[in-house]
């Protein structure tokens, strides 16, 4: 059966409330990069110790999610389920426009960012064993292929969209894996360095970007009138669930092995330091524990209500995952010498929370949302809402 | 400060007849000439001066001078780049520290341009003065400055009172003391009142016992196998700090014999962790543990038998004093040092040659200081190491031209015979030359005469003198008061009128070390830019006053030239031509010799003496100085706390960290920013405490306490530190200004403000560590 | 083609710090403040570290001065996407200010905490040298030693000197040394080619135990310390 697809029309009030307050986040945007960009990242929370904060957990979250995003759509695309159909589109804009997120993220968090375009002179000027350098092929080449992906979707070229798909998946998987590896392989931080945080991220990915689309596609569903089949949703969530279980043995075996070996310092750190929170209550409980027993327990898993809860709950438990990941992965003091090393070279760093970095961080996602929006109102993502009130 | 003042051949109130006066020495050290013992200072040619190790063909120039950010004065070398000037390093042709400068030397250049120096004169409009009011300074001219003050000069010596001026001299150059004193003399008053009474006259008091010569110990460092140091922080403080910090290196892996290094002290220092060995003691105890390896030696034979037979004097009754009254034992329960301990470490030094006993201010600046010295200066005679490779030495010093004689007129002469009002060398303090910290009562009580007028030269007692909230009492009482300095220190603000004073490297001089390296060598400091603002020399400003306070001080000023510069050419021009002065920065005289005993012993034996003849002529002297009761050998006696130790179970134990100014100014980041790198801290003086300590007191890393003693409390915050033992809190000296300098105004605290004022009697030396305190969470 | 190294005698060292604040005063490096020592923004390229062990009296301090270790295999150079920080051929880790992108990936993969971010510009100081004359041969690094907010810097073992020297035929770790080789008074270090087997530093190392940071990492720091 051929699903309509159409624009959202965007004359409701809330719709314009939405635009206003959006459109006043970009101004937002602008100050708070002009801010940092002018008075120095001092304004940020970043140190010499832990150079990498807020804006760099969003951008390795970001690509996770658009990764995620973009491996879902195949399910449609690729592998011809009819159940995604109606999430198809959706998974692949969204997929596109999670990674501009990312990397509008990972440009603004550059000291110089007007010399990001150095970072895109593949073997010219660039060292090509570097991760951000071989990510940066990734990156625009995913970014490419996506736009393409999409535009065959639009124009209905199916065949090639099964092979453009297929391409599409594998290098979502190579970006993301990539990603990792920009942690997994810096063999002098206790906490990155790790063969399978590569893969770890991918099956982070994998959950979070499940769970975003769950919700999503919940949300503006509900938002633009448009009803859901529940049976697209549990679909959905049996496939967070497993991979949920995976992300779990993957996490319990990167942190044994961490900790297995008595070079478990900063591993313990990490799982009882200042910032175990992090760790425990969003990474752990929030984005593998408790969704996975809600998503397996047989009262909840099957209401519409709770697998959204769960899908809210692996969505911010990622985000923890990341942070949980770069902040007390560098804060950390480096064993340069055994003992005790006194002052703040042996003791771990704190990354504060501060106001211009956070409201850069919400301004950037906003703009995501804006862009998202925007794309609702004048590109035919979603289904057309009395095609899906059929079934 | 070290030898602040009194090593120029001219000073007048010297002790008299305590030793040979320079100048005859000199003579007698060159007839003896280069006989044997001489060591190669030459090694270091001129042209190693040229060959800077920065490739010449960079733009600048490199100007040599010499350093004044402590009393050790090393000379130097500034690069002057556009007029700017932009980097410091040690003067190569300068042998006292073989061309290297401590850390601080190259802070120089945040010295001279710290943005908080004042530039012209200022006076104050807010007629209050106390610690935290605002002067409210008003600018005005030099000459309105000069006017003013010289006005009040005049008026005082019109008066016949001379007498009632007061002259503070913190760190100054050596031209400059020279200047200051004969201002002084030339003035009529008696009153110059140097920071040496906060230095090392106990340590020099404890010397002249033995030797009968008044000043520091300097030692061979070259040379020696084995050095046991009581509470002297070697490569922290000891002076002359460049030196130290040089030859650590040289005796340590440099030569075929590294030479062992004991550091005895409470604290585990940065000394201590250079060390081989750190052996914590009980503080205040060191004269028994120096008595008590004495005994270890006397009683194993293992003292240096010819040299005591030939050149000492007063053994047998020492001998029978330390056999009798200082057995390991006994002196284990004293110190809190294991008798093995002292046995073994008695056995090394006393086998050891050459062998070096030294005591640090730690173990001097307390009640009996000076017999702790003499027990120290007493192992060294011990094992024969006094005048020997490897062993104390005799500083030797430059022999300036003359200056011309004062004539004085008698309103000077009848000032200058008045008591001083430090009531140095009368009962109180018999052997003291200056008693810096008795001032403030002095002041305060109107005794023996009320002051009328002081004028400080760069000095900052009340930062840097115990009590030294009682300064604050006192300055406030001077009617007028004029403080020279180049920055607003806490002294300064007291000040009726403030002059803005060059920093060193602006200004005219000569510096010579004492302590040095026994060798003569003196030093220019020539201006390496023109002096800032309208920022004028210390010693030009003398000039200045001196011309208008017509008579004695006019004349006095006017025949030695007539600014700075042509002073030091007409006081170095004895030794060394212009030219190759101003070209190489340093001048050196002939090797040093070794073994003048014939000579050098200034005692009434013309020996070394175990039971002071010095003292003992004090004793029997005209003015009876000295209660006949008082020991004439060294020994311990118990120290005397202030404070109940129910009340107070803690001490309180100031040192001053590598980076601290001499406690002046703390306004330098870059000190600052690394100021204690055994805590791996900056931009503070937390208070160290045992861990154990803070669990009994409830204290965590960097809580905010009260330290409390019986004359005041302070803020701080705590550091735990194992090295600390477990009944003391550890302070580093130099924070806690209150006064000018965005970088170190509130950091830290000062200890000083609750250190009670005591003295050791005989020589004048304040104590620093006889204060009990406690702490509590604030 | 030398391979310059550096050779720190923990025993003669006093700990006295003088070579950190010779670092700064040669090289611009700005001074920091209460604020960013709270902050961890201090600017070091050269730092000094206090490591403990024990108890109250059987208590031990070992000060390490730390420079860029200068690792002859440098994970900082690997990392880095625009080639700020490379290796030259005499095997100096430098740091262009101009190339740099200020990612500070460099700064997590350093295992020797050696390299500072530019969080701020940083004020000119009346005591700061200017920038040298550009070397058309290595245009690299330079401006120099001028640097802008945002990028990152560190220890490049005074390769201006040792450029310099090389140029007016001095004999490098005997006449021309980096400034804290020249500024530490106890002559702890010593600074020379490591390939050379007549070098002050081959025969320094020959002669003592010696030991270099981390060295399970196989960074092969250039930066060696010679034990108590
Ligand atoms: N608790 C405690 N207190 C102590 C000690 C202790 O161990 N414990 N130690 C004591 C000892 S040993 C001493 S010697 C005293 C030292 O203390 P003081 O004798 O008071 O000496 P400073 O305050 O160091 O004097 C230096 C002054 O020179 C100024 N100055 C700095 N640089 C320059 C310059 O380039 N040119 C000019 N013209 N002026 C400059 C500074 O502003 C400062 O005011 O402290 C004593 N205080
Ligand atoms: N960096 C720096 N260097 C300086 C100065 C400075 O201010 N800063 N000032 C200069 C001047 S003016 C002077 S006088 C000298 C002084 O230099 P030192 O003679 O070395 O005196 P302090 O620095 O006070 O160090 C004394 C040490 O003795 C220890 N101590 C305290 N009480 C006792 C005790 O009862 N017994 C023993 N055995 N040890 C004890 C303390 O732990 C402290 O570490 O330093 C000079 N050099
Ligand atoms: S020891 Fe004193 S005089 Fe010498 S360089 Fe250091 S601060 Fe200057
Ligand atoms: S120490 Fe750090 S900055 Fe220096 S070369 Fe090694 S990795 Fe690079
Ligand atoms: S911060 Fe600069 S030097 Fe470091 S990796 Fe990025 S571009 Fe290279
Ligand atoms: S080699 Fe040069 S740049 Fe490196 S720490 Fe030493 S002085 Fe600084
Ligand atoms: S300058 Fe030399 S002695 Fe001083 S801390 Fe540095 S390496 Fe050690
Ligand atoms: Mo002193």
């Amino acid at each position: 059966m051929e699903m309509n697809y159409s624009t959202i029309n965007g004359t409701s009030r809330g719709y314009k409330i939405l635009m206003v307050f959006l459109g006043a986040m970009v101004g937002v945007f602008i100050t708070s990069f002009l801010v940092a960009y002018l008075k120095g990242q001092q304004v940020w929370g970043v140190s010499n110790i832990i150079p990498w904060g807020q804006l760099i957990t969003f951008y390795i979250y970001f690509i996770g999610l658009s990764a995620g995003a973009i491996i879902i759509s195949s399910l449609s695309y690729v592998f011809r389920k009819e159940t995604y159909e109606p999430i198809g589109r959706l998974a692949v804009f969204m997929g596109i426009l999670l990674m501009i997120g990312a990397m509008i993220f990972v440009m603004v968090d550059l000291g110089r960012p007007e010399k990001a375009w150095r970072l895109f002179m593949y073997f010219y000027l660039n060292n090509m064993s570097s991760l951000f350098a071989i990510n940066s092929i990734f990156y625009t080449g995913y970014i490419t292929l996506m736009l393409i992906y999409l535009w065959l979707i639009f124009e209905g070229k199916k065949q090639l969209a099964v092979v453009l798909g297929t391409i599409d998946v594998l290098w979502a998987i190579a970006v993301h894996m990539g990603t990792g590896a920009i942690f997994g392989l810096i063999g002098n931080r206790e906490i990155f360095f790790s063969p399978i945080k590569p893969f770890e991220f991918l099956m982070a990915a994998l959950t979070s970007g499940t769970s975003l689309i769950i919700l999503i596609a919940v949300v503006t569903f509900k938002l633009t009138r448009r009803l859901i089949h529940e049976e697209l949703i549990f679909s959905l969530s049996r496939l967070l669930r497993s991979i949920i279980l995976i992300l779990l043995v993957t996490v319990f075996v990167d942190k044994l092995t961490h900790l297995y070996f008595p070079n478990r310092e900063a591993t313990l750190y990490l799982l009882t330091g200042d910032y175990w929170w992090i760790f425990w209550i969003f990474q752990i409980g929030m984005g593998i524990g408790f969704p996975l027993f809600l998503l397996t327990w047989s009262k909840t898993k099957k209401s519409i209500r709770w697998v959204i809860i769960a899908a809210l709950s692996v969505v911010l438990g990622v985000f923890g995952e990341r942070a949980a990941l770069v902040i007390p992965g560098t804060a950390h003091p480096q064993p340069f010498f055994p003992g005790k090393m006194e002052g703040p070279w042996g003791e771990p760093a704190i990354f504060p929370i501060t106001f211009w970095e956070s409201l850069l961080s919400l301004s950037i996602v906003s703009l995501v949302v804006l862009l998202f929006v925007i794309g609702l109102r004048y590109l035919e993502i979603l289904p057309e809402g009395r095609a899906e009130g059929k079934s | 400060m070290r030898g602040r003042k009194k090593d120029s051949g001219e000073k007048k109130n010297d002790l008299q007849g305590f030793r040979l006066t320079r100048r005859k020495f000199l003579k007698l050290t060159a007839i003896a000439g280069l006989s044997a013992g001489t060591f190669g200072i030459d090694k270091v040619s001129p042209e190693a001066f040229a060959t800077s190790s920065f490739p010449s063909g960079s733009r600048g120039r490199w100007i040599p001078t010499s350093c004044l950010n402590c009393s050790s004065r090393c000379g130097i070398s500034v690069k002057v780049e556009h007029g700017r000037v932009v980097q410091i390093k040690g003067n190569r042709l300068s042998l006292v520290s073989e061309g290297q400068i401590c850390p601080r030397g190259h802070i120089g250049l945040q010295v001279l341009y710290d943005p908080e120096r004042i530039f012209t004169p200022l006076k104050r409009s807010q007629p209050k003065k106390g610690k935290g009011i605002d002067p409210q300074w008003k600018p005005i001219s030099w000459d309105q400055a000069i006017e003013e003050i010289t006005r009040k000069l005049r008026s005082l010596r019109e008066s016949h009172i001379p007498h009632h001026l007061l002259l503070f001299s913190g760190l100054n150059s050596r031209s400059h003391e020279d200047l200051i004193l004969r201002f002084a003399e030339a003035y009529g008053t008696p009153n110059l009142v140097s920071g040496e009474g906060l230095d090392d006259e106990a340590e020099r008091a404890g010397r002249w016992m033995g030797d009968g010569h008044f000043e520091p110990f300097v030692y061979d460092l070259d040379h020696t196998h084995y050095i046991l140091s009581f509470g002297a922080d070697l490569i922290e403080s000891a002076p002359p700090v460049a030196r130290w910090l040089r030859k650590w290196g040289k005796i340590r892996r440099e030569r075929s014999i590294r030479a062992k290094v004991v550091d005895i002290q409470p604290r585990y220092s940065l000394t201590a962790s250079k060390s081989d060995e750190w052996i914590p003691i009980h503080p205040g105890t060191d004269a028994a543990l120096a008595m008590g390896i004495a005994h270890v030696i006397l009683k194993e034979g293992l003292f240096e038998e010819e040299f005591i037979k030939r050149w000492t004097v007063g053994f047998e009754p020492y001998r029978e004093l330390v056999l009798k009254e200082y057995r390991p034992e006994s002196v284990s329960k004293i110190t809190g040092i294991p008798a093995e301990v002292i046995y073994r470490v008695a056995r090394e030094f006393g086998q050891t040659r050459p062998a070096l006993a030294i005591g640090g201010k730690g173990a001097l600046a307390w009640p009996g200081g000076s017999y702790t010295s003499y027990a120290i200066h007493c192992l060294n005679a011990l094992v024969g190491s006094l005048d020997t490779p490897g062993g104390v030495l005799y500083q030797e010093f430059p022999e300036y031209r003359a200056l011309p004689k004062i004539e004085g007129d008698e309103i000077g002469r009848k000032g200058l015979e008045q008591v001083p009002i430090d009531f140095r060398r009368t009962e109180l303090f018999p052997v003291a030359r200056v008693v810096t910290n008795q001032i403030p009562k002095s002041l305060r009580e109107g005794k023996p005469y009320p002051i009328e007028m002081a004028i400080g030269f760069n000095s900052n007692f009340m930062m840097t003198a115990p009590g030294s909230g009682e300064w604050g009492e006192a300055l406030k009482r001077i009617p007028f008061y004029v403080h020279i300095s180049p920055f607003v220190s806490e002294m300064a603000q007291f000040a009726d009128i403030l002059l803005p004073a060059t920093t060193y490297l602006e200004e005219w001089g000569y510096e010579h070390s004492s302590p040095g390296g026994g060798f003569v060598e003196v030093r220019i400091k020539q201006p390496v830019m023109k002096p800032m603002g309208e920022s004028k020399s210390i010693g030009d400003i003398l000039f200045l006053l001196a011309e208008r306070i017509p008579g004695t001080v006019t004349n006095a000023f006017r025949r030695i030239g007539s600014s700075v510069e042509e002073f030091v050419r007409f006081r170095t021009s004895s030794f060394v031509g212009w030219e190759e002065f101003l070209k190489k920065g340093v001048w050196r005289g002939p090797g040093y010799e070794y073994r003048k005993y014939s000579r050098i012993f200034q005692t009434p034996s013309r020996k070394f003496e175990f039971l002071s003849g010095n003292l003992k002529m004090l004793q029997n002297g005209k003015k009876k100085m000295m209660g006949q009761a008082a020991p004439l050998m060294p020994c311990y006696t118990k120290v005397k706390w202030l404070g109940e130790e129910r009340q107070y179970p803690l001490l309180l134990f100031p040192y001053q960290p590598l980076l601290t100014f001499e406690n002046g100014s703390q306004n330098y980041p870059w000190a600052q920013e690394i100021f204690l790198p055994m805590q791996g801290v900056g931009w503070a003086s937390p208070a160290e405490i045992n861990p154990e300590t803070a669990a009994q007191l409830n204290l965590k890393d960097r809580d905010r306490i009260w330290i409390e003693s019986p004359f005041g409390k302070i803020q701080n915050s705590v550091k735990l530190s194992e090295g600390v033992p477990p009944n003391l809190v550890c302070i580093p000296l130099g924070q806690g200004h209150t006064s000018y300098g965005r970088w170190q105004k509130g950091i830290g605290c000062n200890p000083n403000e609750i250190i009670g004022v005591d003295f050791d009697r005989l020589s004048g030396q304040s104590t620093f560590f006889n204060t009990r305190i406690k702490l509590y969470k604030a | 083609m030398p391979k310059w190294g550096m050779v720190i005698d923990l025993d003669k060292c006093v700990g006295c710090q003088a070579c950190v604040i010779a670092c700064k005063e040669e090289n611009n490096v700005p001074h920091g403040s209460p604020e960013e020592q709270r902050s961890r923004r201090e600017i070091f390229w050269h730092k000094m570290i206090a490591v403990t062990r024990g108890k109250y009296p059987h208590f031990r301090v070992e000060l390490l001065p730390m420079p860029c270790m200068q690792c002859d295999h440098p994970p900082c150079v690997t990392v880095c996407p625009a080639k700020a920080t490379f290796r030259r051929e005499d095997g100096i880790i430098m740091q262009s200010y101009r190339r740099c992108i200020g990612c500070k990936y460099c700064m997590v993969a350093c295992p020797y905490g050696a390299r500072s971010f530019n969080y701020k510009a940083q004020e000119g100081k009346p005591y700061h040298h200017q920038d040298e004359p550009p070397d058309r041969k290595s245009w690299e690094p330079w401006p120099f030693p001028t640097r802008t907010q945002g990028v990152v810097e560190k220890c490049t073992f005074c390769f201006h000197r040792i450029d310099q020297g090389l140029r007016e035929g001095k004999k490098i770790g005997i006449e021309v040394v980096p400034a804290c080789v020249e500024a530490c008074p106890s002559q702890a270090r010593t600074f020379g080619d490591l390939d050379d087997p007549q070098s002050p530093v081959t025969k320094l190392l020959a002669s003592r135990a010696s030991f270099r940071l981390r060295e399970e990492l196989s960074t092969h720091p250039k930066v060696i310390y010679l034990s108590r």
